[in-house]
């Protein structure tokens, strides 16, 4: 048997006809006509990835054929809804709650594979070995002697105008060691069946993390049908890109170490490296994380700087080195390039590597393949015409409407753009750009790609197939994965645009002909670890998002608290002017900044309907800044900035958090509020407990609680401060709410029933060291936190931040609660104010330095001299 | 002749600097008419970290760091250069410049790319039409080309008037052809993008050049400049020098430093820093010849003015109309490269100070990586 061994064979010939009849399965059989394929039409003018001929399966599908059979539509929706949701919740890619407009994921997955045999990958997996050799040759080369220009195998012009390639990271005299570690091709397939490449990825190759995802998301989708049908496992792939990381950490000793260079947390490509990095087992680091001293890279740590030795770069090469490498964009790491040139740092893939993504390059491959490797490319790749070749531009101009026209230059994150921008031009504009500048164009033969069924609901329709195949370096050679990301669009636009009309993601399976081993990505039990407990190397911007994550938690919890106790009141049946806790409440809720100033005011009867249409605004509106939502959007912020620090189901609350608490402030009314915030306040105690029972108490664990505890003390002096402003505090209502904000209401009537009175109320809130609500408890907890962060044992004398603690718990300790209260009785709240004002100015000053001595060790950069990368005054 | 430089850079922050990374073309380049001796770069505070590495052109750069905290840098550099005086070419009998430029096309040798390289649009001077056509005058089919080239550096010394009020570090080379004004780094990229957008190689030069006090005055403590200026290749393998600024070809009164495809190649000083807030500098440049040294002491530094500007943060981005519109107020944000003869740069503005920006999400989507 031997049916579409991706070589052409006519269709039918080896195919085997496989039809509901022969299937005995009886789950099908009861529900005739419920393929999964069934509402599938080929093209017979495409090479049809399923059918060898009409209703006849190729061989490598017919075991996911038959094991899916047995599903039936029905069942195999519902798995699919389940996965879905899945996926969802524990998907990689998470949008900015702040920017709704910035898409994650910009394509979903789809529950049918795309299935290749093992004979075809074979011969896939050679010609990308050879393609990623040769690439990382023709990079040694132009970064080295450039001898290629020198032969004139490719123009000087091709190169030198690419802005790709940066004179720092050319060195004539020292070629360039292994430049090219991780590569990906674009790969589509043509009527005949052949494989060609569209396109190479050499800077940092994205989707190997999607293609990880697809498969698990697919393997707990269908946990049997994977095994069934023999499919080759993509954990070998991983422990490849592991042992090359392990192999480039071993010039610089035993115990180098390994971080993954990623973008900023909220950038599309963050989640992604994030994911990675969790499955490998590296640290990550942004490039704020990061220092260089005296040529070697340094993690900026708590415990202070941990040197780097390996970095798997994510990061586009322009936002690696500001000092030697600028670019548009802000950030990096200054001196990164010469930390690399002395040798110290390994960066994977190095620097400068995406030159060669280039388009233009792709018209001179056949020629560099023969020149360096001396044989033929064992994959073609897409007839391409660069327009600085005279010759090639005359042809390019002729053949206007049968090419595709394309920037011979890649510029990353632009290239969507610049294809949209060149799409919406006329021939004759096209032309004429040409002529200006030929050198920036290339001209492409349109591709056509093959087809395969996509899953739509209960049906199948048709779908345009391009495969991203992954390859590392290993040895000599490379190692490619068995699968890959396949991507689906419903037309056959180019792969840059084909993201904005709703691509598709398959997973991709590749049939083993043997059995297929397990492989473990987990180091081998022999092997002994050093324990490790301390968490001193937890990096600084962690620590500092932990701290602020904890301070947004406290602070969305108290707010959330006010406004529902204010929201009670107002919706109660009583009368709102017989209220008296009601002016203290608002006063408190403006100081606090949810409602404007303007309605403090004793008189409360006649602003009431101003005040009931405010707060749905004050609580939902995302543009606003200190509302309860956008606190919620600022708390997300910063638990994607540390999710891989925190547990999964941690994780998952903040984001159903995220996602519920949204309702439209010009619509929603009281009982709005009153539903949502009931479910934030349940969302936000989850988060706490988590927080409690399953962080480990290590540093980063101490700077979340610092960040509650502090905000805590704050929210609540500042709580009872604005309150105690309003004359009559001392009545019974007004304490009652007081209580109830600060979630004490319980205690004290267990310890004094339903008499109220200001000073029990006080010690209770401010001076009880047993009531985790009160002043004195944050004070007390955060003494104890700020006693085991990590200290310079140089120094002498006690840390500011222990002597901050110090002070603010005497200043509490000394205070007697029942005779503040007998003075405000008495008139006098002046006090009570003061001391509430001092622990109110206390305490940033504490969070202040604890930020200084902590987490500011990396301000943003700037630069001395500012350098353009690019003008051009030709548009 | 010989001359002993000093070159002195200082730096001064609003607030702390608590890290800082820079690298420096200060070093005069070694080349047949020119050598040096004593050379000293002193940089205060004292760098933690300082290293010498050649870039692509050959030029000696300087990277150094300074990890502790200061609130001011002081950067000089210091050297006895002897500079012979060169033997100007026959203008008239130099190759034709259209010939240069086919010829260039087929040489791939290592020289003829790199002056294949120096023939390419670069960060600084993009090729325009504009450029062709205020260049094409000079350049009649057939004229031997440094005749050519000398005329059209006549021309843009005639043409343009130096002021260094009508642009910035920032004025793209085409504006600066339509203001018809600007200093010495303008009127080098300028000359060069003429060249260029001919298909000719030409580079851009960095270094000093002597001046000439006034008849019966005594020469002024660090009143001289830097100056830019440019070079062309012949096409069989020599390159000349040409002064826009001063309508000349330099002999032994101009200093090289380093050379590069423009200003942006060859930036005396280039650095990254952290903290600082706003930011002032001030050069102080002093071109002595070695007769005048044993004369005498210069004068008290009372006198002498000092090149005060303010530079901006990094991400200040302004447009080219939000530029324009400022000048004659506006700070310069970088340091300038001054022509002679040295006239007074408007005092900068305060630069605004950059926000700390947590997060900004860059457009984009997986795919694009």
């Amino acid at each position: 048997m031997g049916v579409a061994r991706g070589v052409g064979l006519p269709p039918g010939v080896g195919g085997v006809r496989l039809t509901l009849s022969m299937i005995s399965d009886p789950t099908l059989r009861s529900t005739p006509g419920q393929s999964l394929f069934g509402s599938y039409a080929g093209d017979p003018d495409l090479y049809d990835e399923i059918y060898a001929e009409p209703g006849v399966l190729r061989t490598h599908w017919q075991a996911f054929a038959q094991a899916t059979s047995k599903f039936g539509v029905q069942d195999f929706s519902r798995r699919w809804a389940q996965a879905r949701r899945l996926l969802q919740e524990n998907s990689l890619a998470y949008p900015d709650p702040r920017n709704r407009d910035v898409q994650s994921r910009p394509w979903d997955l789809d529950p049918l594979p795309l299935i290749l045999n093992a004979e075809e990958w074979r011969s896939l997996s050679d010609a990308l070995q050879q393609r990623a050799t040769l690439l990382n040759l023709v990079l040694q080369d132009l970064f080295g002697p450039q001898r290629l220009l020198q032969g004139g195998d490719l123009p000087a012009s091709l190169v030198y105008r690419h802005l790709g390639f940066r004179l720092p990271l050319a060195s004539p005299a020292t070629p360039p060691a292994q430049m090219l570690h991780f590569y990906a091709a674009d790969l589509a397939r043509a009527p005949d069946g052949k494989w060609w490449v569209m396109g190479d990825r050499s800077e940092a190759p994205s989707g190997t993390g999607y293609a990880l995802e697809n498969r698990i998301a697919l393997s707990r989708m269908m946990p049997t049908v994977p095994r069934q049908c023999q499919i080759m496992r993509l954990a070998p792939f991983f422990k490849s890109v592991q042992d090359r990381l392990a192999e480039l950490a071993a010039p610089h000793g035993e115990n180098a170490q390994t971080v993954m260079l990623s973008p900023r947390a909220g950038s599309p490509h963050y989640f992604e490296a994030a994911y990675l990095a969790r499955y490998l087992g590296y640290p990550v680091a942004e490039s704020g994380d990061l220092a260089v001293r005296d040529n070697q890279v340094y993690l900026k740590t708590l415990g202070g700087l941990s040197p780097v030795n390996v970095l798997m770069r994510r990061l586009n090469t322009d936002e690696c080195d500001p000092l030697e490498l600028p670019g548009q964009a802000a950030g990096g790491v200054a001196g990164l390039l010469q930390a690399a040139q002395s040798g110290s740092v390994t960066i994977a893939n190095s620097l400068g590597s995406g030159l060669i993504e280039s388009p233009a390059f792709m018209a001179f491959m056949p020629k560099l393949c023969q020149r360096l490797l001396g044989e033929p490319l064992k994959m073609p790749g897409v007839a391409t015409w660069w327009c600085g070749d005279p010759d090639a531009k005359r042809y390019v101009l002729e053949h206007l409407d049968d090419l595709t026209i394309k920037p011979a230059y890649r510029r990353r994150s632009r290239e969507r753009d610049d294809t949209k921008e060149l799409r919406q031009l006329t021939p004759e504009q096209i032309a004429k750009r040409i002529e200006r500048t030929p050198e920036r164009f290339v001209a492409q033969e349109r591709v056509v790609r093959s087809i395969a069924p996509v899953w739509n609901e209960t049906a199948t329709e048709t779908g345009y197939i391009a495969l991203r195949s992954f390859a590392v370096a290993s040895g000599d050679s490379y190692q490619v994965m068995p699968g890959g990301l396949a991507r689906v669009s419903k037309s056959h636009s180019p792969l840059e645009l084909s993201v904005l009309e709703g691509e598709r993601s398959k997973d991709t399976w590749v049939i083993s002909d043997g059995p297929v081993p397990s492989v473990s990505l987990l180091n081998p039990a022999q092997a002994d670890i050093a324990l490790s407990r301390a968490g001193a190397d937890l990096p600084s911007r962690v620590a500092e998002s932990l701290f602020w994550l904890g301070r947004q938690v406290e602070r969305a919890e108290s707010q959330a608290r006010l406004v529902r106790t204010v929201t009670l009141r107002l919706t109660s049946d009583e009368e709102a002017d017989r209220l008296p806790e009601l002016p203290p409440l608002v006063r408190a809720l403006a100081e606090l900044g949810q409602i404007e100033p303007d309605f403090v005011l004793d008189i409360m009867k006649p602003q009431l309907p101003a005040i009931e249409n405010q707060l749905p605004l004050a609580v939902f509106d995302d543009t606003q800044m200190g509302t309860l939502r956008s606190l919620v959007s600022g708390l997300t912020m910063q638990a994607l900035g540390v999710r891989d620090r925190m547990s999964i189901d941690c994780w998952r609350v903040i984001r159903q958090m995220n996602e519920r608490f949204v309702a439209d402030p010009a619509t929603a009314d009281l009982a709005d509020v009153l539903e949502k915030i009931d479910a934030l306040m349940v969302n936000l105690s989850a988060v706490s407990g988590l927080v409690v029972e399953s962080m480990t108490r290590t540093q980063g664990w101490r700077f979340l609680k610092l960040g509650q505890r502090i905000e805590r003390a704050v929210q609540t002096a500042t709580l009872i401060h604005a309150m105690v402003e309003c004359p009559g505090m001392n009545e019974h209502a007004p304490l009652e709410a007081l209580l109830e904000v600060a979630d004490s209401l319980m205690t004290y009537r267990s310890r004094y029933l339903s008499r109220m009175k200001l000073g029990p109320v006080l010690d209770l809130l401010i001076t009880d060291e047993s009531n985790p609500r009160s002043i004195a408890f944050q004070i007390v907890d955060c003494e104890n936190l700020v006693a085991e962060l990590p200290q310079d044992q140089s120094l002498r004398g006690t840390p500011i931040e222990q002597q901050l603690t110090h002070t603010l718990l005497n200043r509490v300790r000394r205070t007697d609660s029942q005779h503040l209260a007998r003075n405000y009785e008495a008139g006098a709240s002046g006090p009570l104010l003061l001391l509430l004002s001092d622990v109110s100015k206390m305490l940033p000053k504490l969070s202040d330095a604890i930020s200084h001595k902590y987490l500011i060790h990396s301000g943003d950069v700037q630069r001395l001299t500012e350098l353009d990368t690019e003008s051009d005054t030709d548009e | 002749m010989q001359y002993h430089l000093r070159h002195t850079t200082t730096y001064e922050y609003a607030d702390a600097v608590a890290v800082c990374k820079n690298l420096v073309h200060l070093t005069p380049r070694e080349t047949a008419s020119q050598t040096h001796q004593n050379f000293q770069l002193t940089v205060l505070p004292e760098p933690d970290f300082l290293t010498e590495k050649p870039d692509y052109f050959g030029n000696r750069r300087h990277f150094f760091a300074i990890n502790s905290v200061h609130y001011a840098l002081t950067i000089t550099c210091e050297s006895d250069v002897d500079v012979l005086p060169r033997v100007l070419p026959e203008l008239s009998r130099s190759k034709p410049w259209d010939k240069v430029v086919t010829d260039l096309a087929a040489d791939r040798s290592p020289d003829g790319l790199m002056a294949f390289l120096f023939s390419l649009p670069s960060a600084r001077i993009g090729s325009s039409k504009q450029l062709a056509q205020y260049a094409r005058p000079s350049f009649p089919p057939g004229r031997p080309l440094l005749e050519a080239v000398r005329d059209l550096v006549h021309r843009i010394n005639t043409d343009f008037e130096f002021d260094p009020r009508a642009t910035n570090v920032h004025t793209p080379v085409t504006e600066v052809l339509r203001l018809r004004r600007g200093v010495c780094q303008d009127f080098a990229h300028l000359a060069i993008g003429c060249l260029r957008s001919l298909g000719l190689p030409a580079r851009y030069v960095s270094g000093y050049v002597r001046t000439h006090p006034p008849e019966g005055q005594p020469r002024l403590v660090g009143a001289d400049a830097s100056h830019a200026w440019l070079s062309v290749t012949d096409g069989v393998g020599g390159w000349h020098d040409f002064d826009p600024t001063n309508d000349s070809m330099p002999t032994d009164e101009h200093i090289t430093v380093a050379w590069g495809r423009d200003y942006a190649d060859v930036c005396p000083i280039q650095g990254v820093f952290t903290g600082g807030g706003q930011h002032t500098l001030s050069v102080a440049v002093d071109v002595i010849p070695a007769e005048e040294l044993q004369d005498a002491t210069p004068r008290s530094p009372a006198q002498s003015q000092q090149q005060n500007q303010t530079i901006s943060a990094v991400g200040q981005q302004q447009s080219q109309q939000e530029q324009s519109q400022q000048q004659g107020q506006q700070q310069s944000q970088t340091p300038r490269i001054l022509p002679q003869p040295r006239q007074p740069q408007p005092r900068g503005q305060q630069g605004e100070e950059k926000k700390p920006g947590y997060f900004q999400p860059p457009p984009e989507i997986p795919w694009d990586v």
